[in-house]
């Protein structure tokens, strides 16, 4: 898992790098420093409740709803319409989850995910489909996940299954850009 | 997620993190937009649940047959252009709320499906009340997008015939139209955090040229006592659709906002024959006074500079041949 990590996070790097022109800007140097600042999340399943601080990283992204005079893949730096106008995506993440205070735990997961636009292009509401493993104290899980988003991608409803033993999550995600 | 397990349910967290997470989440968001944007978004939240105003006009025939130049104000800074047979319309905003979260006041004048076909849509910039996905899927397909540089990154596939990118005087012909960008004074960014990165891109105004006729499209746009006299020097325009709000009672308006004042600055700079004033009346603007006031101000202006037969002031729905 460490190794697909970093594997996607070089890919990232240079495809973005490579994806740098002069009509956006310097898109990067603004955009990297604001990713230190954790998204929230608030996660609820029948075993226990509590939230917390991802950080997300988007190695690549397909987006099929985007006009047809851009490159339809993205790396790190995707805007809100390429997302939720359509895409698949993987993207990974590192977690401190905190159910009461002093009971806090690290986990990272990869995830695959598909939006599809259901309002406003999906700016308003869009569908997400996908899968996701989760890796918490040497221990990995598989969940199938679906939910929504919604407010330009900002506001993320999830609800994760996995079987054996069934365990459903539902989680409020926040992200900004 | 063993150890997830056996941690207690913790209920009262359940109920309050959620409610607390949504007021960071909207305070983060405001935080990063301008003053004037989170009056916009206070407001109108207060807003819902409270019916929308009809149009006091609606344009039953947007094509007309036999005219030079005609102009029909939509709402907002959407506007209906024909020139002869040639049919363009700026910023459209046809949807009940721009930006998911403002509703507008009064609906638009113009029922889409009336329009059989558009020849050039113009967008001045990606704020979305200027750069609306749902409005641009109602309209006709069979003609060209104009776009300013950067806002390519932001376009999503509408199935327009073709779409251009324009930077500030960049020009495109089709057939006999020349549609020319030109440079005004505002701010861009869609998201909050890319207006960082979109700072000398992502908003522009237009001239369209065709068979004898020229029209200016400020868009949105602040005062410069430069860039609308060059824009004067380029080209001779017969109609300048400038906007006229938000912007203070006195003085020429902020950097990226025109009073009427500073409205009626741009109309002389630029040289026109008439101005039709926008951007007004649709929405909140960001002040409580009486929705016409930038209107009722402008006219006074311009009676008191000898201009006022030149100011074309239409309803929300109203249409105008001029020649």
């Amino acid at each position: 898992m460490k190794r697909l990590l970093i594997a996607f996070a070089f890919f990232g790097v240079v495809a973005s790098a490579r994806a740098q022109d002069s009509a956006t800007g310097n898109r990067f140097g603004v955009w990297f420093p604001f990713q230190l600042i954790p998204n929230l999340t608030l996660y609820s399943s029948s075993a226990q409740s509590g939230f917390g601080f991802e950080w997300e990283v988007t190695p690549l992204l397909y987006s099929f709803g985007m006009n047809k005079q851009i490159s339809p893949w993205y790396s790190l730096i995707v805007e809100p319409t390429a997302r939720f106008t359509g895409s698949i995506e993987l993207n990974a993440a590192g977690q401190i989850f905190t159910t009461k205070l002093g009971n806090s735990y690290f986990a990272y997961s990869g995830h695959v995910m598909a939006y599809v636009p259901l309002i406003e292009r999906g700016e308003h509401l869009s569908l997400n489909l996908g899968a996701a493993i989760y890796r918490v104290a040497d221990q990995s899980r598989v969940f199938k996940v679906a939910g929504i988003s919604t407010i330009f991608g900002i506001a993320h409803f999830n609800i994760k299954h996995s079987p054996n033993p069934t365990t459903w999550i539902g989680s409020l995600e926040f992200r900004i850009f | 997620m063993d150890r997830l397990t056996r941690i207690p349910h913790l209920l009262m967290m359940t109920l309050r993190l959620p409610v607390l997470a949504l007021l960071a989440s909207l305070m983060l968001m405001l935080s990063s937009c301008s003053s004037y944007v989170q009056r916009i978004v206070v407001r109108s939240i207060g807003r819902i649940g409270e019916p929308i105003d009809p149009a006091p006009k609606m344009i039953t025939t947007p094509i007309l047959e036999n005219t030079k130049l005609a102009v029909s104000w939509v709402g907002h800074a959407t506007v209906l252009i024909q020139i002869h047979e040639k049919v363009f319309i700026t910023d459209p905003l046809l949807t009940s709320a721009m930006g998911m979260l403002v509703k507008r006041y009064v609906e638009p004048g113009l029922n889409p499906a009336l329009l059989p076909r558009v020849d050039f849509t113009l967008i001045s910039h990606i704020h979305f009340d200027h750069f609306s996905y749902g409005s641009l899927d109602m309209l006709p397909k069979n003609g060209t997008l104009a776009i300013p540089l950067g806002a390519l990154r932001y376009t999503p596939d509408f199935g327009f015939k073709d779409i251009k990118e324009m930077k500030p005087w960049d020009m495109i012909e089709e057939e006999g139209v020349q549609i020319t960008a030109v440079p005004v004074q505002h701010f861009s960014g869609r998201y909050g955090l890319d207006n960082a990165w979109m700072t000398d891109l992502g908003y522009t105004g237009y001239v369209i040229e065709y068979r004898g006729y020229a029209v200016f499209f400020a868009g949105d746009t602040g005062y410069h006592p430069e860039l609308f006299k060059e824009i004067g020097r380029r080209f001779k325009i017969d109609l300048a659709i400038v906007p006229i709000a938000p912007g203070s009672s006195s003085g020429l308006g902020s950097r990226v906002h025109t009073s009427p004042l500073g409205a009626l600055e741009i109309f002389k700079d630029v040289g026109a024959r008439y101005m039709l004033p926008m951007h007004y009346r649709t929405m909140f603007y960001g002040s409580d006074s009486n929705p016409s006031e930038p209107i009722d101000h402008l006219r006074r202006a311009a009676a008191d500079q000898g201009l006022l037969e030149r100011i074309i002031g239409l309803e929300i729905g109203e249409q105008r041949i001029l020649f």
